[in-house]
């Protein structure tokens, strides 16, 4: 029998985790639509349920020696409301879905889905982000780059509960984000762009770069920005193609019933070339 | 009485706007059942076999074994079921009804029914159909309908010709997508089947059910309710889920609801044919454009449905607004095992404009002139014959229109700078439009013999008693109108209910932009002759349309005047194309029409607007592809329709020119803001990026593949 | 499996007896016999179904009944009876904004959750926080007109928070 949990607090939810079979359930946005049956029906379940998105205590966002840290039940508009978060952190959110979706969808949900065209994953990857899973027995941190391990896959197990979110701060000089969907709103990207920098005017301190939506999992490329790590903006174009190749040999995009492999491979390469030969001012 | 233009309440606001409004999906009857369609999954098939399983108590299977009359669609020609019997020719194609008072447990039922197809060959494109030798799909040949006509001496035209200029166009399936999915409840009470749903043709929906069950009409009823939406979604298919409910209401004797949901919506119900358009254009030594070739080709569907007279219009129009004096065209709608193609608003126009827009462009690029100062060359005026050689007898301001918008939007001046400008992609173009209003030919007299009533009651009160139906056009209100501003009287005293067929004559379907022009004018007659008699008591009236005289129609050669009579349009769309991603920033959008008059301007405000949006929707991001005879962009997440966000202001003007056959000078307006939307956004975007648009929609992949082609040019 | 949920519903409170997975949509229409929140599409990509819930919009086809604990939620039935209404509807009607009327209750909620949040907004922001609510006949421009002049009209209505 399917059941529904609604645990009183984290501990109680943990304790479920551990005793049986069943699916987090936060904002509910992408679950809901997954298996909904007929209007008028209740959506179909074949595994119980347990309930987070209540939990106060994931709902925190505090700062914290430079380091944020967000709560997975966090829904995307009270990330936005927040005047503490950065604006480079809030504008890949921004764009998502629509202001109804923000309002309920969470930010532990669209990490938990682990589309490849997730919106806050790019941003998250290019901020070192790490996660913070919780068992009953024990709590430890993992990269959200070896969190996500495929498309809808991730390395959460049974008895775990995705908690928190930190991710390092800094003052990044630089940000540029860009979502490319099929219309302006509400739509799931077929690429998204997004990339920070730092420097002086002598030098680039470091770039940070993350494409999504064009592979299984968001693509980072630690030989590009080793290219560009305490460069000249001047010496760019000399290792533009350099840079290109690699995140060309990492891109893996599809044709499927939104966009074509081709215009996915192409616009991120000319986003990637336009971000470094035309953003990067200071 | 003030300007009949002047903008009233309308009367359905006051229940619209607050959520009192009830819909098909909003109501619950005592002890109502629900339905669910069990379709093919199958694009070809026989059906060998269904298995179904013990049924509940209360719990019915409704198939073609429980239609008592014919199990035919009645609609052109007789091809499609209403169930199908024991082959399927789409997936979506519906089988059966599962009924029952509990939604779970139909579901359940639903899925342990087991049908067993024997596969048949499936004939998937446009192409594959004209392959076709063998299996035809309808009677012995890969179309449905196969038309051509011709105007002058072609062969003389071609002979003096120095050259031809060539084109193909493409255009794609289009989802109407109405808010309100289809839905309907059938009710079966005191020996009488009522269907009550969302329609804009209760009569069609009649018919259907006279069909299906043979019984005698005046045991089956027909009453429209609140509609979210139509757009020629709901001219047809309504037939054929109106008799899925009254079957399923006769079987159970309880009411029966029938709801669609979107996902099933989308891809079983009618949509926008797909169309191949080859033009050919003859010229002279003197540069003028002396002869048209046309060739037409759509892809229908599994079934006939509309696609004859869609085809019509399409082949009427597919010359646009160009007095061509030596035409042939020939058309023809495919036979594929995909789903059915059928009306959408512009019914024909869309595509038939899309292709002749691009080719007088590209003529005009050819012969290095200005393609609005060449297209002026060949504006219809009064006195010149239509494509299909009818004379244009009232005054036509193409002329007039063409110069305000181009003014409007600073056409000239943009155009130049764009199209020397290179560090930008800016573009704009402009499409010239025209649509046929009322039925094609004499139609309206032949086929639909519209009748309208109108009652007089003893108190201050005056009833419409017509057919047509309240789509979000404003219909309530603007018959209203007319009625109170023909008869003197406020318009408060002017009733207008949602169409019963117990109390409304045949006033025909709700589609072809002939409510206002058409229905309209017959209850302005009424009005008229109503004032005459105004001192009577309580007394009706009825009129039934008559054919003008000053025009003729050959339905066998398709000769004369295609349709009664036409409104006109521009529309400028100013686009700017990113180079990186080569998505669209639509800069300004512009419209002048000809419509006769206004009944009410912000009701034909409304309809600019959404008609325009509409038409940008089909011309650059509603894609729907079909692949192994189903639709791939199936739900609201994948089908994507304009949001608030994509468009910016549309700037709009009318053109006075009052139609002396329209009540108080109007023609139609429902379709022609979307005919003409799509073109001028193809225009523009060729104009930025200085590459052949021939597809619509032109999405951002489209754009990168010209504009990559152009590099090897 | 039915369990109790408490929320207020309109400015009542009610308890219901309900499977903790029925959508509030369905709560609404089939329970609750309020069919002015209407189903366009199941799948939260049209907005037809938005309603408040805890004074920020939502698609109701989304939220299952487990997440209304003690929550709030406003309907257009609730939503009639104000002061702001008034105001915001008479707008619509001049602006030309209501034409089939299916997305309306959806786009006077949304316009609503935008006015409270924000009572002098720019065309842009109204455009944004529109962007879940889909039209398919007034092409949004008369509807975006409508909230512009509601916000001009309305001076002070939204810019102090009224409770119910």
């Amino acid at each position: 029998m399917v059941k529904v949990y609604r645990p009183l607090n984290l501990i109680e939810a943990l304790d479920i985790r551990n005793n049986e079979n069943t699916i987090v359930f936060a904002g509910g946005t992408d679950l809901m639509v997954k298996h909904r049956e007929w209007s008028g029906a209740v959506p179909k379940f074949s595994t119980s349920l347990l309930f987070i998105g209540h939990l106060t205590e994931l709902q925190t966002i505090n700062i914290d020696n430079n380091s944020l840290k967000i709560g997975a039940a966090c829904t995307l508009a009270q990330i936005l409301n927040d005047k503490r978060i950065p604006d480079y952190l809030k504008l890949p959110i921004a764009q998502m879905a629509s202001p109804s979706i923000r309002n309920m969808g969470t930010i532990g949900g669209n990490i938990g889905n682990s589309s490849p065209a997730g919106d806050t994953l790019p941003m998250l990857y290019a901020l070192d982000a790490q996660l913070t899973i919780q068992s009953k027995s024990k709590t430890y941190a993992v990269g959200i780059e070896d969190f996500i391990t495929g498309p809808g896959q991730n390395l959460l197990k049974p008895d775990e509960i995705l908690s928190e979110i930190t991710i390092p701060l800094s003052n990044y000089r630089q940000y540029y984000y860009r979502k490319v969907g099929s219309r302006k709103a509400n739509c799931i990207s077929k690429i998204s762009f997004f990339a920070l920098a730092n420097g002086d005017a002598a030098q680039i301190h470091e770039v940070r770069i993350a494409f999504g939506a064009v592979a299984p999992t968001v693509i980072r490329s630690f030989e590009a920005e080793t290219l560009l790590k305490g460069i000249n903006k001047s010496q760019i174009s000399e290792r533009l193609n350099d840079i290109k190749s690699s995140y060309a040999n990492l891109l893996n995009p599809v044709d499927d019933r939104r966009s074509t492999k081709i215009y996915r491979q192409k616009v991120s390469l000319q986003l990637l070339e336009n971000f470094l030969l035309k953003e990067l001012v200071w | 009485m003030g300007n009949i233009s002047n903008p009233v309440k309308r009367f359905d606001f006051d229940e619209k706007v607050d959520g009192r409004a009830q819909y098909c999906a909003d109501i619950k009857l005592e002890q109502m059942l629900y339905a669910k369609t069990l379709r093919s999954e199958k694009a070809r098939a026989k059906i060998a076999s269904i298995e179904i399983p013990h049924l509940p108590p209360g719990y019915f299977i409704v198939d073609q074994n429980d239609i008592p009359g014919k199990n035919i669609v009645p609609i052109v020609y007789e091809d499609q079921p209403f169930l199908a019997p024991n082959r399927v020719n789409y997936i979506g194609e519906p089988i059966l009804l599962v009924v029952g008072p509990d939604k779970p447990s139909i579901l359940d039922i639903l899925k342990k029914i087991k049908v067993n197809y024997e596969e048949l060959k499936p004939v998937l494109s446009i192409a594959e159909a004209q392959e076709l030798q063998e299996e035809y799909i309808f009677a012995n040949k890969p179309c449905f309908v196969e038309y051509a006509y011709s105007k002058g001496n072609i062969a003389e035209a071609i002979k003096n010709s120095k050259f031809f200029i060539e084109d193909e166009f493409r255009t794609g399936y289009q989802e109407q997508a109405y808010l309100e999915t289809q839905s309907m409840i059938g009710v079966y009470e005191d020996n009488r089947v009522t269907v009550y749903g969302s329609m804009q043709c209760p009569y069609y929906v009649k018919e259907a059910l006279i069909q299906a069950l043979g019984w005698p009409e005046d045991r089956i009823r027909v009453i429209q309710l609140p509609t979210g939406g139509g757009f020629g979604g709901k001219e047809d298919y309504p037939s054929i889920i109106g008799v899925h409910a009254g079957l399923a209401a006769i079987k159970a004797q309880k009411p029966v609801q029938l709801v669609l949901d979107r996902q099933e919506d989308i891809s079983c119900s009618t949509k926008r044919h797909p169309a191949i358009i080859k033009i050919r254009s003859y010229i002279d030594d003197q540069d003028q454009i002396t002869a048209q070739e046309i060739d037409i080709k759509t892809d229908a569907g599994a079934y006939a449905g509309l696609s004859s007279v869609v085809l019509q219009r399409l082949m009427y129009s597919a010359s646009g607004v160009y007095n061509i004096k030596n035409l042939k065209v020939q058309a023809r709608a495919y036979a594929t095992n995909q789903v059915v193609s059928g009306a959408f608003r512009g019914f024909g126009g869309p595509q038939a404009f899309f292709a002749i827009e691009m080719h007088m462009e590209n003529i005009a690029q050819q012969l290095n002139q200005d393609s609005l100062e060449l297209k002026r060359e060949y504006f219809f005026q009064q006195g010149d014959t239509s494509s299909t050689s009818g004379l244009f007898q009232y005054p036509i301001k193409l002329d007039e229109i063409a110069t305000e918008i181009a003014k409007m939007s600073s056409y000239r001046r943009k155009r130049q700078l764009y199209s020397s400008q290179k560090e930008r992609l800016r573009g704009i173009g402009c499409s010239v439009f025209s649509h046929g209003c009322g039925f094609t030919g004499d139609n309206e007299e032949k086929l639909i013999k519209p009748k309208v009533r109108l009652k007089k009651y003893s108190y201050n009160c005056v009833q419409i008693f017509v057919s047509s139906t309240e789509i979000g056009q404003g219909a309530l209100t603007t018959l209203r109108k007319i009625v109170a501003q023909a008869l003197e009287i406020p318009i408060e005293w002017v009733k207008h209910e949602y169409p019963d067929t117990d109390f409304c004559p045949n006033s025909g379907p709700t589609v072809a932009s002939r409510t206002i022009m058409i229905i309209g004018k017959l209850l302005y007659d009424c009005a008229l002759e109503m004032k005459d008699r105004w001192n009577e008591e309580e007394f009706d009236i009825t009129h039934e349309y008559v054919y003008p005289k000053n025009l003729k129609w050959d339905n066998e050669k398709f000769q004369g005047n295609a349709y009664p009579e036409y409104s006109w349009g521009a529309n400028v769309v100013e686009v700017e194309i990113d180079p990186i991603t080569y998505t669209l920033n639509i800069l300004g959008i512009w419209a002048v029409y000809d419509i006769g008059t206004p009944i009410d301007e912000k009701i034909v405000k409304g309809q600019i607007e959404g008609g325009i949006v509409q038409g940008l929707g089909f011309g650059c991001m509603e894609v729907l592809n079909s692949k192994n005879g189903q639709l791939l962009q199936s739900s609201l997440t994948d089908y994507l329709i304009p949001t608030a966000v994509d468009f910016p202001e549309i700037e709009s003007k009318l053109i006075h020119n009052p139609y002396e056959n329209g009540p108080f000078g109007a023609r139609g307006l429902g379709e022609l803001s979307l005919v003409g939307a799509a073109p001028a956004l193809a225009l523009a975007i060729q104009n930025a990026i200085g590459q052949k648009v021939t597809q619509i929609p032109v999405t951002p992949e489209y754009i990168m593949e010209l504009m990559q082609n152009a590099k090897y040019d | 499996m039915l369990n109790m949920i408490n929320f207020k519903l309109n400015g009542k409170n009610i308890n219901l007896k309900i499977h903790p997975l029925k959508r509030l949509v369905d709560i609404l229409r089939d329970d609750l016999q309020l069919t002015g929140t209407k189903e366009g599409c199941g799948e939260g990509e049209c907005g037809a179904c938005a309603v408040l819930l805890d004074d920020k919009l939502v698609n109701s086809c989304l939220v299952p009944a487990a997440l209304l604990e003690d929550k709030s939620v406003l309907t257009i039935e609730g939503y009639r009876n104000t002061e702001k209404f008034k105001v915001l509807s008479a707008c619509f009607e001049k602006a030309g904004s209501v034409q089939c009327g299916f997305c309306t209750p959806g786009m006077i909620l949304a316009a609503e959750a935008l006015l409270r949040q924000n009572p002098k907004p720019l065309e842009g922001e109204i455009r944004a926080a529109l962007a879940g609510n889909l039209c398919r006949c007034t092409g949004y421009n008369l509807i975006v007109e409508a909230i512009l002049l509601a916000a001009k009209e309305g001076e002070g209505l939204w810019s102090k928070s009224i409770d119910l």
